[in-house]
């Protein structure tokens, strides 16, 4: 039964492997991506239900105890969000032969992507620090791969400073592991864990811990380390635009949520409120950079910054309520950001152009495009009874419960700014004059089949927000259990 | 119950189909019967011996969002007034908007709003009423944008949606604030718990987040300048959303809190404050309109301010006075926005300067203006409504007797003066809009429409509400005893009864009518001399002037402060990143203690190595000094070979193997890559720039070397490496221990390894082959 | 030894991240090579340097340096060798399809 999981994370790296040979069958490619993506996503919902059924599921690679081999946990939380990362990749799936030129598809988009899967999903499972660093290397250079798709002017230039930044970060988690292993002599997670409580977590383990945070931060824009992220995301094509901002600052992200409430948690009153001003920030700064521009792809990579903001405050505040809104907002903004993304990338494409002062009445011509786009803007923002505001509403009540004033507050601001830098989307481009024509009429057609895996997308994110009852009970749980780090160190090392 | 709120919500869903039919049967016809059935539901409740229902139904139990609602007698008048007010304006549409306009979407926003609105007078729940607080805001911003082809439009609801969220966000702000003080996300509950609330350190800051999101929506003084904007929208919907129920919104909220909040003398002094400064600002800017909508959209305003204030007073006469003040101002506010509605609909202008004389053309609707208009000018005939409530308001203002000092003391003298001053340019703009557009010369010439009388349909709705205004008037006690007194009761916290008469004799809140009465007619017969004092004030000072340069700044400085440093630079971007991690961490080492030296734990210092150490050092160096790009290349090749040589010195055969073959293929590939380049020309950096990239590199390198060796003196326990020591050949089978880590330990590291290499590879591939596309090749 | 090892390694780094931050293209990636070099000295010195011998079994030797580390430090070699092939790849046509290696004339404002 337990291997099953290791399947979740080998199954995508196999069907990279087979659709590499396809790679000239643009047709056989296709379908074949298709039905990989759907029975991994099968695969996932089965070892969901049971991991739900009989708890965690511990593999320990090889059969090596742990922990001296390589574990792979999987929780609960792990193996939701490696469902949330295979819906959305079905989703970007299904969008991609659209999408994308026949040449990208030929030039191992599939395989690619593939990578993509298995490096997020990996990093999700595993419960080693130095196989997170492979994890992390492989969906890196599955990115480098998607970035460069393409050989554009502009994206070679964007992709160049995205490759440098997250080498340099690479090398900084790779050598910040050895200090670790230098101190408590081991990089299983869960031991690693033990082992600082059992020293009270000193200086040093601190000093460490803030390495490890600007490591996972790099990745997941926190301020001020996210001046890279908003570029690069926009120059490849909308299906990989859609996949780094669903998935790459939400693995960094999640590595912040383990590793500050799994390993270092000893220190808080320091580490903690750091995060919870950076939080801060990360909203405002984000969100000035959303209104600061009138390209629409770009309006909505910067959104992924405040989003990050909310997830980083819920981590900062610590408490079971503030964590259970973080997971929630996580899942949430995963599913969002990548129907964002697929949304923009189409309405570019029928309007050709994705300046929004060149945009006019297009809601005449793409109603349901922009009504999806509406109620997109509105889980974004936060607002009832969609899921964004289900996360928001549960960091507001933990930072209130802290008296953590600021934070909230700014959480506040930033949830109206979020709101004017997506509205003025829909009021500039789609609401005006009605044009005569649209402005390529020939696009109709493929931005009709487009639409589906946005449409799935969004009704997923009603279903969380407007059903919560179904998902919340078990993320509460998820909130507690991470607030219980013995648990988890329980289940990995057996005495 | 849940039914009556969700009805709405579920015929909305079934508009678009109903609305393929339009060209044979008009939309609102369907929809006039949804507000006409919640209306018969609810009245049943109507009646002297009414009891506070209370249901509940589940949604989402684990975030204690339930829908449970209340129904007192604040939330009966409500929703009698939503559902009311609400069956004439749908009836109203019927003849306003004509066939070819997209009723669908009108009528699925409309729906929206009513059971949004509906939603929000029943809640119980503060999240559940939160909301659908957030959804009438949205659903006025879709209205409002119903004809968004027109500038005005898309500004008006832009402006009406960041205030009406902002609103909401603060309020949801003091909901949650309340809700995790006491414990419960009950409003009754929360007011049982009430000393907990106001005693607690945060009361001041919950108080302003509650009153933000009441007086955004309900417009009051500063934020009133999103209503004026709004009325953009369609006629029928400036009558039902703009003044009848969702402005009043806010004031249901003031009132649903009222027991509880009005015990702080903040309260008093904000709310009251507020409320005056709205209703003497507003009245006063309703002279200086010219649209006829423009004139009601400030009227509502101050008439807002009023019912505001008097909730502010908080005294039992006051809040009687404010509930009994809320049923009066939607008929006659209601009727005379369908009157301007007719007006624009039969002459095709709303501008009073070419209105005028109007009587002659259309006697039934002038009749319903006069009585309406009177009304709301509070002209003392026993036959309208407005005059009553007016008059308590005056006899509120002037007998409260609040045992406050300081500014609350000052504020309850001057109140009366200013209720009185309000109220004067009350009578001045409901005699301007009545004469101004029925009496005086006619100038048909001008008008793009020749005027007639309205069809019968469109007269319906506003007679009824006329209708409405004169029952009131003489049969107070018609709708008091079944219906006012439960609401006041509700809103006050305890019992709240009251007659209501016409005469009370010469009390001084008569005085007061009767000098509106005076004065208000001199200063409407000569508005020339004096309306140039509008030049003055506000002139040009106005509060859309900083609303619309907040907005565009917003927008401008976003521009700017992003610009500043997401300028696309990379070394712009790794100096912050650089000088973050430095900063904090060595920050948080000093503030821990994280460091220290020992060396008693180290290996001992041998001279090969340290002139290994010296050369790569140099080397090292060379890469930056070194001009020629050959050179810089084999100089890193220096330090990657020393590096091999440590490796073997270091007890590593399989480091050094890899490092010699893997630095032999890069340094090939560099030289490969950047032969191929054209040579471009120098680089030079200014020497600041290169002082600080010096200061943070060996910051950073800093950093990173003490943080290392204080990790090395900190060795605290055996490592887990004994382990593989000691099963290398019992469980993998070798005898290279690095080996079998591997491949065999961490094989699963080894497999994503080789897959990185794969992936790398195709990258590479197509790098170097995919480029058919681009035309600069 | 470590102390010396330690301080060559954060040399390496400072040498790296003052070329990182280089306009010539050319540089910077050797600012990476260097700093991957260093992070790889970092992991051997955080192993303990000459605590015994090559971790290869022998009979008769109990004492053996920590192979951890090492096996750490191969993945992390050969995975830095493949980011620096693809790099320098993308630096070659980035350079050649933008007509600079001046990294600060990369900067951009157009996306299409």
């Amino acid at each position: 039964m337990s291997n099953l999981l290791a399947l979740t994370i080998i199954w995508p790296l196999l069907a990279a492997i087979i659709t590499a040979f396809f790679n000239n069958k643009k047709n056989t490619v296709r379908v074949m991506s298709q039905m990989f993506t759907l029975i991994n996503l099968a695969l996932v919902s089965v070892v969901l239900f049971l991991i739900s059924t009989n708890g965690t599921i511990i593999l320990e690679t090889g059969s090596y105890e742990a922990p001296f081999g390589i574990v792979i946990v999987g929780d609960m939380l792990s193996i939701t969000l490696v469902l949330t990362t295979n819906i959305v990749a079905a989703a970007c799936v299904f969008y991609a032969p659209k999408s994308l030129t026949e040449q990208q598809e030929s030039f191992f988009f599939y395989s690619f992507f593939f990578m993509l899967i298995s490096g997020v999903s990996g990093a999700f499972l595993t419960g080693d620090l130095f196989n997170l660093f492979v994890f992390f290397e492989v969906l890196l250079m599955a990115s480098y791969g998607l970035i460069v798709l393409g050989n554009g002017k502009a994206q070679l230039r964007e992709s160049l400073k995205y490759v440098l930044i997250n080498l340099f970060s690479s090398m900084l988690f790779v050598t910040t592991i050895a200090f670790l292993y230098s101190v408590v002599g081991s990089v299983n997670m869960a031991q690693v864990s033990q082992r600082v409580q059992e020293v009270e977590q000193q200086g040093i383990l601190t000093t460490i811990a803030m390495l490890f945070f600007f490591v996972f931060a790099t990745k997941a824009a926190v301020f001020p380390l996210y001046y890279w992220l908003p570029r690069p995301y926009i120059v490849p094509n909308p299906v990989v635009s859609a996949l780094f901002g669903a998935l790459l600052t939400k693995v960094g992200i999640y590595s912040i949520l383990r590793v500050f409430t799994l390993i270092f948690v000893g220190e808080t009153d320091l580490t903690h409120t750091i995060f919870i001003y950076l939080a801060a920030f990360t909203m405002i700064f984000g969100v000035i950079g959303a209104l600061s521009t009138n390209n629409i792809k770009l309006i909505v990579a910067y959104n992924i910054i405040p989003a990050v903001g909310f997830m980083m405050m819920g981590i900062g505040i610590f408490s079971e309520t503030a964590l259970s809104g973080t997971i929630y907002y996580l899942i949430n903004d995963m599913v969002i950001k990548a129907a964002l993304f697929l949304l923009v990338g189409l309405i570019a494409y029928v309007a050709g152009t994705s300046d929004l002062r060149k945009m006019n009445g297009l809601i005449h011509h793409y109603p349901v495009l922009g009504w999806f786009f509406f109620i997109a803007t509105l889980v974004l923002a936060g607002i009832p009874p969609f899921s964004g505001f289900v996360g928001k509403l549960l960091l507001i009540q933990g930072g209130l419960a802290q008296e953590e004033i600021m934070v909230v507050i700014a959480s506040l601001v930033s949830s109206l700014l979020i709101l004017f830098s997506m509205i003025r989307i829909f009021i500039r481009g789609f609401w005006g004059e009605k044009q005569d024509a649209p402005p390529h009429p020939e696009r109709s057609g493929a931005a009709r089949r487009m639409t589906w895996p946005i449409a799935v997308l969004l009704s997923i994110t009603v279903l969380l927000g407007v059903g919560a009852e179904w998902f919340y009970p078990s993320v509460e749980e998820m909130g507690e259990y991470l607030m219980n780090p013995q648990i988890y160190i329980d289940s990995v090392i057996k005495e | 119950m849940l039914l009556a709120v969700l009805l709405p919500f579920i015929i909305a869903i079934f508009i678009p189909f109903l609305s393929k039919w339009k060209h044979k049967l008009h939309t609102g016809f369907f929809v006039t019967a949804v507000p006409v059935v919640i209306f018969i539901y609810f009245a049943r409740f109507i009646g002297p011996g009414f009891e506070p229902v209370e249901r509940e139904y589940s949604w989402i139990p684990s975030l204690d969002m339930n829908f449970l609602f209340y129904l007192d007698g604040l939330s009966l008048l409500f929703i009698l007034l939503i559902s009311g007010i609400g069956s004439l304006v749908a009836f109203y549409s019927i003849y306003y908007l004509h066939k070819s306009e997209q009723l669908g979407h009108f009528y699925v926003y409309f729906l929206l709003f009513m059971g949004s609105m509906l939603g929000i007078v029943l809640s119980d729940n503060v999240y559940v009423l939160y909301t659908f607080w957030e959804f009438t805001s949205l659903s006025s911003f879709l209205l409002i944008g119903f004809w968004n082809h027109r500038e005005g439009s898309r500004y008006g609801a832009l402006k009406s949606m960041l205030i009406t969220v902002f609103g909401g966000l603060s309020l949801l702000g003091g909901l949650v604030f309340m809700s995790g003080i006491t414990g419960t996300a009950s409003i009754q509950e929360m007011m049982s718990q009430q000393e907990l609330i106001l005693n607690h350190d945060f009361f001041p800051l919950i108080l302003t987040l509650i009153l933000l999101g009441a007086f955004t929506k309900s417009a009051q003084f500063p934020f009133h300048i999103w209503l004026p904007d709004a009325m953009e929208a369609p006629t029928p919907v400036s009558a039902y959303l703009h003044s009848a129920t969702m402005v009043k919104a806010g004031i249901f909220l003031v009132a649903r809190f009222l027991p509880m909040l009005s015990v702080s003398e903040w309260f008093f002094i904000i709310v009251s404050a507020v409320g005056i400064a709205t209703l003497c600002w507003g009245s006063y800017m309703a002279v200086r309109q010219t649209d006829l909508k423009g004139i009601l959209a400030f009227s509502t305003i101050s008439q807002l301010g009023m019912i505001m204030a008097m909730l502010g007073f908080g005294t039992k006469a006051a809040i009687f006075a404010a509930v009994f003040h809320i049923l009066n101002h939607a008929t006659f506010k209601g009727s005379l926005f369908m009157i301007a509605g007719i007006v624009d609909h039969e002459t095709g202008s709303r501008d009073i300067r070419k209105l005028g004389g109007l009587m002659t053309f259309l006697p039934i609707t002038a009749t319903l203006a006069v009585i309406a208009s009177f009304s709301m000018a509070g002209v003392p005939f026993p036959f309208l409504n407005g005059f009553y409530s007016k008059e308590m308001f005056f006899d509120a203002a002037v007998t409260m007797d609040l045992s406050v000092t300081g500014i609350a003391a000052t504020l309850q003298t001057l109140f009366p003066y200013l209720a009185v001053l309000g109220s004067i340019f009350t009578f001045v703009y409901s005699m301007y809009f009545f004469f101004g557009t029925f009496r005086g010369k006619a100038n048909i010439d001008e008008l793009p429409k020749k005027p007639h009388e309205a069809p019968a349909g469109m007269l319906v709705s506003p007679a009824i509400l006329v209708l409405g205004v004169i029952i009131i008037g003489l049969f107070p006690d018609l709708i008091n005893k079944p219906f006012i007194e439960h609401a006041a009761s509700a809103a006050y916290g305890s019992e709240n009864v009251k007659d209501i008469y016409y005469w009370h004799g010469l009390s001084p809140a008569f005085i007061m009518s009767i000098t509106v009465l005076v004065f208000g007619t001199i200063l409407y017969l000569s508005i020339p001399k004096w309306a140039s004092i509008y030049n003055a004030v506000p002139g040009r000072l106005s509060l859309n002037t900083f609303y619309d340069g907040l907005v565009e700044r917003t927008e401008r400085y976003s521009t700017i402060i992003t610009n500043s440093y997401m300028n696309g630079s990379l070394g712009r971007y790794v100096r912050l990143i650089l000088v973050a991690i430095v900063v904090v961490t060595f920050g948080t080492m000093a503030l821990t203690g994280g460091f220290t030296l020992d060396f008693g734990n180290v290996s001992e210092v041998t001279l090969h190595e340290v002139l290994i150490a010296v050369v790569m050092v140099i080397a090292a160096i060379g890469t930056i000094i070194a001009k020629n790009r050959i050179a810089a290349i084999l100089i890193l090749g220096v330090v990657g070979y020393g590096l091999a040589m440590l490796f073997v010195l270091y007890r590593a055969p399989d480091l050094a193997l890899t490092q010699l073959i893997v630095e032999t293929v890069t340094v090939a590939l560099f030289l490969l890559v950047f032969y191929h380049l054209p040579n471009l020309e120098p680089h030079h950096e200014s020497s600041l720039t290169k002082a600080m990239n010096l200061i943070i590199s060996v910051g950073y390198g800093l950093l990173m070397t003490m943080v290392a060796i204080s990790a090395h003196s900190h060795k605290m326990f055996d490592t887990m490496s004994s382990y593989f020591v000691d099963n290398s050949y019992k469980l993998g089978g070798g005898d290279n221990i690095v080996n079998v880590i591997l491949v065999d330990f961490r094989g699963l590291d080894t497999l994503f390894e080789i897959a990185v290499l794969g992936i790398a590879a195709m990258a590479i591939f197509g790098l170097i082959r995919l480029r058919g596309k681009n035309k600069e090749e | 030894m470590e102390i010396i090892m330690a301080v060559l390694a954060g040399t390496l780094f400072t040498t790296g991240v003052y070329n990182l931050l280089q306009k010539q293209l050319l540089r910077i990636v050797i600012g990476t090579a260097l700093i991957s070099h260093g992070a790889h000295l970092f992991i051997l010195t955080m192993g303990e340097l000459k605590r015994g011998a090559p971790p290869i079994l022998t009979d008769g030797i109990d004492q053996y340096t920590d192979p951890l580390p090492q096996a750490l430090i191969l993945t992390s070699i050969v995975i830095s060798f493949g980011v620096t092939s693809l790099l320098l790849v993308l630096a070659y046509r980035a350079s050649k399809i933008n007509g600079t290696d001046n990294m600060e004339q990369l900067r951009g404002n157009d996306y299409e």
